[in-house]
């Protein structure tokens, strides 16, 4: 377990960075994340993508599939990765506040 | 983690006491401590610190060797630095095979007197695996892939929806209602594998795939119960679980009763499957199995497929993953395939055999413990990539795409990074 710190606020996360405790994400915690990863700015496609994420993870209990982010919020394959330059599990999926995805990611 | 007890350590230790490998025995009594092997580790480079001097590395697990198996060792440990398999050796070979080294094999390159240094580490990971200690965030991947068939837990119905969306894709990239991504047929050409973050979160690799599959008239298929590359096993030390990964793509080739099979670009799975798989498996392959570089350059040098000379007009540099290239000998085919669609490419300082890990091999990208470190080492290819002023860095390897964007992100290098198989589906002309 790690400790990062952004704009004051101190959360409990992996080494990777992602939450520790993702119940106590909220819209707040995501921006700041986003900020930490450079995102100054979170536009409609950011939440729209984010948002999805998190209910899938809420439902679920994992990450969707990229073809059901793209589906789901007309977002283009290619634009999530301008978005989210860390890609969609290190970019999106944490700013998501999910744990770490398995594999090569 | 696993309480140490006797039972345990003799596993651990049987692994050591197997007189039938000449190789590990030989590799375990040869290191002479010259020390050029410290130049040649990136994590030796970064910190400094002789803990990580890849000899440093040799002699821990020579040392328990000496202590458990060797005359002067059993009766005068302290003569010979023969050390006790003890909790705090244990930690030592914990925090050392497991968080500072990816098996990159350099070292091995460099040793004045030919030591498998790599092989040892690998050997150390067996032991550890055998006592119950592999770190749960790479064993959870591990556990992923026997579990559900592939290392993210990936349901066959969400994979099969995924290649469904790639195929309208592709009919639109190609303008060709009658273009497919087939799957589950048997007697094609080629079985075609996957690492599965591409169907999770990076298609455009299969994308890129189906493209020149089509380019080139290859009668070709994907199964959607074993298409799995990866094999963790492999990094975990856990020859068991490696062996059944192995398998069940084996088992899966006789099913389909494909001609060959093909490797996507992902190095410690076509490692795992192609040099390591038949001795796993105790049984030598009866089917053609290669890398899909080694395809893609056949395809361009036969002209089955034809690309545009000119597509590529910003600076290129590739990045050689270590288990593909020093490890595995395909050194001039993703060379000879940049040459036929880039004008501007530029080797990295140094390439080929003798290149840099990016850091993130050996399951350091799974080791989210070990992340700090991970981003430290990897500042060395940064810097080599900043010198080359390219644009886009190309490698044929998914473990290493996922490192060389967060090394781009973190050392703010503003690259591209890109597969082979998606800079030639960008350049293909369609006749």
């Amino acid at each position: 377990m790690a400790q990062m710190e952004i704009e004051g606020k101190t959360f409990d996360v992996d080494g990777d960075g992602f939450l520790s405790t993702p119940e106590i994400w909220t819209d707040e915690v995501a921006m700041l994340f986003a900020k930490y990863d450079g995102i100054d700015i979170m536009t409609d496609k950011h939440w729209a993508v984010v948002k999805f994420i998190r209910k899938n993870f809420e439902e679920k209990g994992n990450a969707p599939m990229i073809r059901s982010i793209c589906q789901e919020t007309g977002v283009k394959l290619r634009e999530i990765y301008e978005l989210f330059p860390l890609g969609p599990a290190r970019g999106a999926c944490r700013v998501a506040g999910l744990p770490k995805p398995d594999g090569c990611v | 983690m696993t309480v140490l007890t006797k039972t345990n350590i003799d596993k651990g230790l049987a692994i050591l006491k197997n007189t039938q490998d000449s190789k590990l025995i030989t590799n375990l009594n040869s290191c002479v401590h010259c020390g050029l092997c410290g130049e040649s580790c990136i994590y030796y480079l970064t910190y400094k610190d002789p803990r990580y001097l890849p000899a440093q590395k040799v002699d821990l697990i020579t040392s328990i060797y000496k202590r458990y198996c060797t005359f002067i060792g059993k009766n005068i440990p302290f003569l010979t630095n023969a050390k006790d398999l003890d909790e705090k050796n244990l930690k030592e070979m914990v925090d050392l095979f497991f968080g500072a080294c990816t098996m990159c094999g350099r070292c091995n390159l460099h040793c004045s007197i030919g030591v498998d240094i790599a092989y040892l580490v690998r050997t150390g990971r067996m032991m550890l695996a055998e006592m119950g200690y592999i770190p749960d965030t790479i064993q959870s991947t591990v556990d992923a892939s026997i579990n559900t068939g592939n290392n993210m837990g990936i349901t066959k119905e969400e994979f099969i929806d995924t290649l469904n969306w790639l195929e309208d894709d592709l009919k639109d990239e190609v303008n060709d209602e009658k273009a497919r991504i087939p799957v589950d047929e048997k007697d094609k050409n080629i079985l075609y594998t996957l690492n599965p973050r591409e169907p999770k979160f990076f298609p455009l690799s299969i994308s890129a795939m189906a493209k020149i599959f089509y380019a080139a008239k290859e009668s070709w298929t994907i199964s959607t119960s074993m298409y799995d590359i990866t094999n963790y096993g492999y990094f975990t030390g856990n020859k068991e679980e490696a062996s059944i990964i192995v398998k069940r793509l084996f088992d899966e080739m006789k099913n389909l009763n494909a001609k060959e099979l093909i490797l996507a670009e992902c190095g410690h799975g076509s490692r795992a499957f192609r040099w390591e798989g038949p001795n796993y498996l105790k049984n030598k392959y009866d089917f053609k199995t290669i890398t899909s570089v080694e395809l893609i350059a056949d395809y361009i040098k036969t002209g089955r497929i034809k690309v545009d000379k000119e597509k590529l007009k910003q600076r290129i540099t590739l990045h050689d993953p270590c288990n593909l290239v020093r490890n595995g000998g395909i050194v001039n085919e993703q060379r000879y395939i940049i040459n036929q669609i880039a004008k501007d490419f530029v080797e990295m300082t140094p390439h080929g055999i003798d290149n840099l890990c990016c850091g993130g091999g050996g399951g350091q990208l799974a080791m989210s413990e070990y992340n700090e470190r991970r981003m430290a080492i990897g500042e060395r290819k940064a810097d080599q990539i900043k010198n080359t002023s390219a644009q886009i860095v190309i490698t044929p390897c998914h473990n290493c795409v996922d490192q060389l964007i967060q090394i781009n992100s973190y050392y703010k290098l503003n690259v591209q990074i890109k597969t082979l198989a998606e800079i030639v589906a960008d350049a293909i002309i369609l006749e």
